[in-house]
């Protein structure tokens, strides 16, 4: 039998740097093909060269048997390849119709047939068993809803492959135990489909080829039945894990003390809503949650950039609730921000004026407003040795600097306010192993040092490695606090979901 | 390696402002040579008029004044990454103000230059601060908001020009002030040239600026937001102050220009005098050469200054027409404007890359 | 005389149309996100243009397909120097009013060895179209009666725009291209020919709005004779949410204001408060506007450089 889809020994080169070093892939009717790898593994690239939007440096591609050439998307959709991208690519004030039909629209002499464009909605939502309602904008739907329409729109396109990239990371557990019967639903009715994570507990679920990518290169290709998870994590690092240094015990005295905070109290659903959580020194609170549901407005009320409703904030018993962004820096809190392109750096600046944010009017490098910027030099460049930054030079834009590499000097320039208390964003979202490892042990080392630090990430492993406490967020409130002792995946996925403490303790029992 | 990296970048930023010049002087050889005159002797003849004796150089640079005071103005606003579009306005009000303050203020000519300038300086600031004010409360666009207050301040100042502050002496009615007292006119630089003090003024303006923006946490906080607003903002810079303070100084610089031509060269508010040689328009695209680097909008200026009583001198002496300068200058904006050194740097990258897999 | 009488709306009417007729262009540029601010350059070239047709042809309608023509000219410059090779549209846009304002001086001497204006008695200009039946109401057969084919073309072009964005699949696709670049590359669009599409259009717009000025009250053409109606057009445009039916009433409005101000002029009325009236009831629309001009992805913020 042929395959549907063979992609044979793909490469791609960008300058010196190689994102795909001969990877192969299989693909048949009807099958569920895992690629896991690390961030940076280059899975997006293999799936952007398979759907147009990058040529391969060398490499073949066949569908059913046939040599196909790709130039751009168009093809791809062409040739019945639907790719769900990571990101959205949704018109918000277009109906989840329209959204759906685009491209191809139904229409009679040119004009567009939206009654048409809605039935056939209709259909694909009966037959492939995905419930959206045609006629609601699509920016008024639900990110799952809205994952949902993505589904729809490349199954309206007619595709037989299709690729679903990072599908879950935006979504709650319920959510994801829907996609993943979705997932295996289309399977059933003969479509094939490529699913791209970093998620091994989905994968088990779900697939029925694996193939493991790390550096660019494929390091394992197996069948989900012959394999498991341990095994996978160990092909996708290629090494195992290093442990944590030690947790001292340490019984801080309060730091950050978060009193019932509100903000949106005038609407029915305030995004931040009688919010109260403590962070103690030499303590390390989590908070998880599916992202979305208040993380990034509680990050943004405590360090000073939204104004809440209501409530108050303390930092070391002094009230700081009301106050700039700038007086808060100065008495204390240093910020490691969820989005490093969005917040944390100017992509145009020099890697000098990234890390002068906050020290430029220090009195150390600064004498009557005027920058000292050989005193600064020197600090960065001491950065740059101690956590192994890779960069052309001091003066090259930050823009210039991998994920990775921009996220460590990030680090570094908030770690080097010695502040006693920081507030880590998703740390680690899109680097590699090898820098996620190193500013999980920074941040460690900081708790170790007596300081406080409010840990915010959706990696669940992340929250679970490093957290003293967890919070659960849901929905702007805070769903549950658990001791690192008692916190297992299963309750905080309850809690993450919207349910209750209880509920979690009786479903565990169930389980065991 | 290092110098090689030096080298690269230096032609990177040199290479299409050279290529935009280029084109812009083939086009407007192209349009010599199809009115028939011999394209080198024009250029000839344009060049002695912008540089050609002492006399067209001081001409040159009188008519560079206002534009380096508008580009060094918006250069201020670009930086803190707002387009403003409103120098015309800002500089027309700066001018009328300030002929009014010479005009009514009374005391010796010392103060009354002072307080013109004060008055132009508030008069233009104060305008653009307007447009930043409805930017930060209202999230009113000030590209589009700016755009439109140049009209409004342009009708506005003819309005008092032609009614109740104009010059009724004349036999014509002119839209126009009073003249002001000769103790409140700038100096002139040469005697019997009509570069006066403003371009002095001008100079350092830009001067300042570039250090301002270049070595002080004043100016870090200016590039920054021009930069990155969140991250700014993230970093405890306060926005909307650095904003208001940016559109203010732009504006009120653009003032300046206005205030330095009344009382440097009309001693008097003229309407139509600033808008007509279109100075806020050169200046932008002064700016716009320089990538908003004020010393290098100072020198861009006198460029295009240059061009223009460059092209003045050809009118003068030939058959071509003077706006063959705006030709050029619509051509050179143009080119600067597109980004195909980048395109083209990026293809260069990627044959490489494909030659080396080979 | 009467402040407001026929005549003030019949040359209100007169006054709309190259103003309608280039907001609807640039309208069409901001759907798909590029904020032209050339349209005073497309305008003057479609104006001159149209008198060059006009004088080697001696044809009323090869004058207007050549105002069209020149413009389309102008616009494919902008196009490709704001599509292909991503300029700043705002700068491309000031570059262009520049280089068509020197352009058309430069070629009214080379072309017709005069300075300033360019008339010539035996050239024809716009006809006026008597409407069979209507011109005989007695009211509006005045107003609507007897224009040049150009303002039943501008409020013709408001409906047909409207039909075309609201109620076809290629005016759907072009909305999208505007809302959402990335993603409408992702579905397959031919994202680039849209956009080239629009800005094209918007030049044979333009172009048919500096005809009917240098065709159809006097057929002359004089040195920047646009006088800001581009702006004055990109300003309706904003006013109007870049939807066709919207335009058509600021066109309206800014027209009556146009015609009202020479009106006044009569009245010893400064008229620099009525020429104002534009802007001011712009910007103060701008605060009660939910689109205030940050649609797609004309944002100036943060692209300047």
């Amino acid at each position: 039998m042929t395959y549907r889809l063979e992609m044979n020994d793909m490469t791609k080169k960008y300058g010196d740097f190689l994102a795909n070093d001969g990877v192969s892939i299989k693909l048949k009717k009807g099958e569920v093909l895992a690629i896991v790898g690390e961030n940076g593994a280059g899975k997006t690239t293999l799936m952007r060269m398979l759907y147009g939007l990058e040529q391969p440096t060398s490499g073949e591609i066949f569908l059913n048997g046939k040599s196909v050439h790709f130039t751009g998307p168009e093809d791809g959709i062409e040739h019945g390849i639907g790719m769900v991208h990571q990101h959205f690519m949704l018109f918000p004030d277009f109906t989840v119709a329209e959204n759906i039909v685009i491209g191809r629209e139904p229409k009679s002499y040119g004009f567009f047939n939206r009654k048409a464009a809605s039935e056939a909605v209709q259909k694909l939502v009966e037959q492939y068993r995905i419930s959206v309602n045609p006629a609601r904008k699509a920016g008024d739907c639900s990110v799952g809803e809205q994952q949902r329409i993505e589904i729809l729109k490349v199954l309206y396109q007619g595709a037989d492959i299709i690729i679903l990239d990072e599908p879950t990371a935006v979504l709650t557990p319920a959510e994801v135990d829907e996609l993943l019967n979705t997932v295996r639903f289309l399977a059933s009715q003969g479509k094939s489909i490529i699913l791209i994570t970093h998620k091994l507990r989905e994968v088990m679920k779900v697939a029925d080829q694996i193939t493991v990518l790390r550096n660019g290169r494929v390091t394992g290709q197996v069948k989900k039945a012959e394999t498991t998870a341990d095994e996978l994590a160990q092909l996708m690092v290629g090494r195992e894990l290093q442990e944590l240094s030690e947790r001292d015990q340490l019984e801080g005295a309060p730091l950050l003390e978060v009193k019932e905070i509100t903000i949106g109290i005038n609407s029915s659903k305030p995004v931040l809503d009688n919010v109260s959580l403590m962070v103690n020194r030499g303590e390390i609170l989590g908070i998880a949650g599916v992202s979305g549901n208040g993380q990034s407005e509680l990050i943004q009320a405590i360090s000073g950039l939204k104004k809440v409703d209501a409530g108050s904030i303390l930092l070391d018993s002094k009230d700081v609730t009301g106050t700039t962004v700038a007086f808060r820096r100065n008495a204390g809190i240093s910020h490691i921000p969820e989005d490093r392109y969005l917040w944390g750096a100017a992509k145009e600046g020099s890697i000098v004026d990234n890390g002068l944010m906050g020290y430029y009017k220090q009195k150390k490098f600064n004498r009557n407003s005027v920058l000292l910027k050989n005193a600064f030099r020197s600090k960065v460049s001491g950065w740059i040795s101690r956590f192994e930054i890779k960069a052309a030079s001091m003066d090259d834009q930050a823009g210039n600097l991998s994920g990775g590499n921009l996220q460590k000097l990030i680090v570094a320039r908030e770690l080097g306010f010695e502040t006693d208390f920081l507030i880590a964003a998703e740390p680690t979202r899109g680097v590699d192993i090898g820098a996620m490892e190193y500013i999980h042990e920074a941040l460690l080392a900081k708790r170790n040092n007596g300081d406080g630090i409010l840990l915010v990430s959706s990696e669940l492993s992340e929250i679970m490695a490093l957290s003293d406490r967890i919070a659960v967020m849901y929905e702007g409130k805070i769903a549950g606090l658990l001791d690192r002792k008692d916190a297992t995946e299963e309750k905080l996925s309850v809690l993450m979901a919207g349910g209750k403490e209880n509920e979690a303790s009786k479903n565990t029992a169930a389980i065991v | 390696m290092k110098l090689q990296r030096i080298l690269q970048q230096s032609f990177k930023s040199l290479a299409q402002p050279l290529l935009a010049v280029l084109i812009g002087i083939l086009t407007g050889a192209l349009a010599i040579s199809f009115i028939g005159e011999s394209v080198w002797d024009t250029y000839k003849v344009m060049w002695n008029g912008a540089f050609g004796s002492f006399y067209f150089v001081t001409a040159t640079l009188a008519r560079a004044t206002p534009i380096i005071f508008i580009g060094v103005g918006l250069a201020l606003a670009f930086r803190a990454g707002v387009f403003n579009l409103g120098a015309e306005g800002q500089m027309v009000l700066g001018a009328v103000a300030a002929a009014l303050a010479a005009l009514f203020i009374p005391g010796p000519g010392i103060v009354k230059i002072l307080s013109a300038l004060a008055a132009g300086i508030l008069a233009g600031g104060l305008w653009a601060l307007l447009a930043a004010w409805m930017e930060a409360r209202f999230k009113i666009q000030l590209l589009i908001s700016t755009l439109l207050l140049n009209y409004v301040a342009v009708l506005f100042a003819g309005y008092l020009v032609a009614q109740p502050f104009q010059d009724k002496t004349g036999s014509a009615a002119l839209a126009q002030t009073s003249m002001l007292g000769q103790a409140a006119w700038l100096p002139k630089l040469f005697p019997g040239m009509s570069l006066h003090f403003g371009f002095i003024m001008a100079i350092i303006c830009a001067i300042i600026l570039y250090f301002i923006l270049r070595f002080t946490s004043a100016g870090y906080e200016v590039r920054m937001l021009g930069h990155n607003p969140f991250f700014a903002e993230y970093g405890g810079i306060n926005k909307t102050k650095v904003l208001f303070v940016s559109m203010f100084f732009s504006g009120g610089i653009a003032g300046l220009a206005g205030t330095a031509e009344v009382l440097g060269s009309q001693y008097r508010y003229v309407e139509g005098a600033l808008t007509v040689p279109g100075y806020a328009w050169t200046g932008l695209m002064a700016a716009l050469l320089a990538n908003s680097n004020p010393l290098g909008t100072a020198v861009a200026a006198i460029l295009l200054a240059a061009l223009q009583t460059g092209a003045m001198g050809m009118e003068r002496n030939t058959e071509v027409p003077l706006e063959i300068a705006s030709v050029i200058q619509g051509v050179l904006i143009l080119f600067i404007s597109a980004k195909f050194t980048f395109n083209w740097w990026n293809l260069r990258k990627k044959a490489g890359a494909a030659n080396g897999s080979v | 005389m009467d402040l407001f009488d026929y005549s003030l709306f019949i040359s209100a009417i007169r006054m709309v149309s190259p103003i309608l007729l280039a907001a609807l262009g640039g309208a069409l540029c901001a759907r798909v996100g590029i904020f032209n601010v050339g349209l005073e350059g497309l305008i003057l070239a479609g104006a001159f243009s149209a008198i060059v047709g006009n004088h080697y042809s001696g044809s009323v309608f090869v004058a207007v397909l050549s105002g069209a023509a020149g413009a389309v000219l102008v616009s494919l410059l902008f196009g490709i120097v704001t599509i292909k090779f991503k300029a700043n549209a705002i700068v491309a846009g000031i570059a262009v009013n520049f280089l068509v304002l020197g352009l058309t001086t430069f070629l009214l001497r080379a072309l017709f060895d005069v300075k300033g204006a360019y008339y010539d008695k035996n050239m024809e200009g716009l006809p006026k179209w008597d409407i069979p039946l209507i011109e005989h109401i007695p009211v509006i057969g005045k107003l609507i009666s007897g224009h040049s084919p150009l303002v039943y073309i501008a409020f013709l072009a408001a409906i047909l725009l409207y039909v075309y964005l609201y109620r076809t699949v290629a005016g759907f696709r072009l909305l999208a291209v505007g809302k959402n670049l990335s993603a409408s590359k992702s579905m397959g669009l031919k994202v680039t020919a849209i956009q080239y599409g629009a800005v094209l259009m918007s030049g044979v717009l333009c172009g048919l709005a500096g005809a009917q000025l240098s065709l159809g009250q006097v057929t002359m053409f004089t040195e920047g004779m646009t006088a800001g109606r581009g702006f004055i057009a990109l300003v309706a445009m904003m006013l109007g949410q870049s939807h066709p039916i919207g335009i058509l009433g600021s066109s309206m409005l800014f027209g009556l204001m146009d015609a009202l101000s020479v009106r006044l002029q009569g009245f010893s009325v400064p008229t620099q408060f009525t020429a104002m009236l534009p802007y001011l009831i712009t910007i103060i629309a701008m605060f009660f506007l939910k689109d205030k001009g940050s649609d797609s992805q004309l944002s100036g913020q943060q692209s300047t450089r």
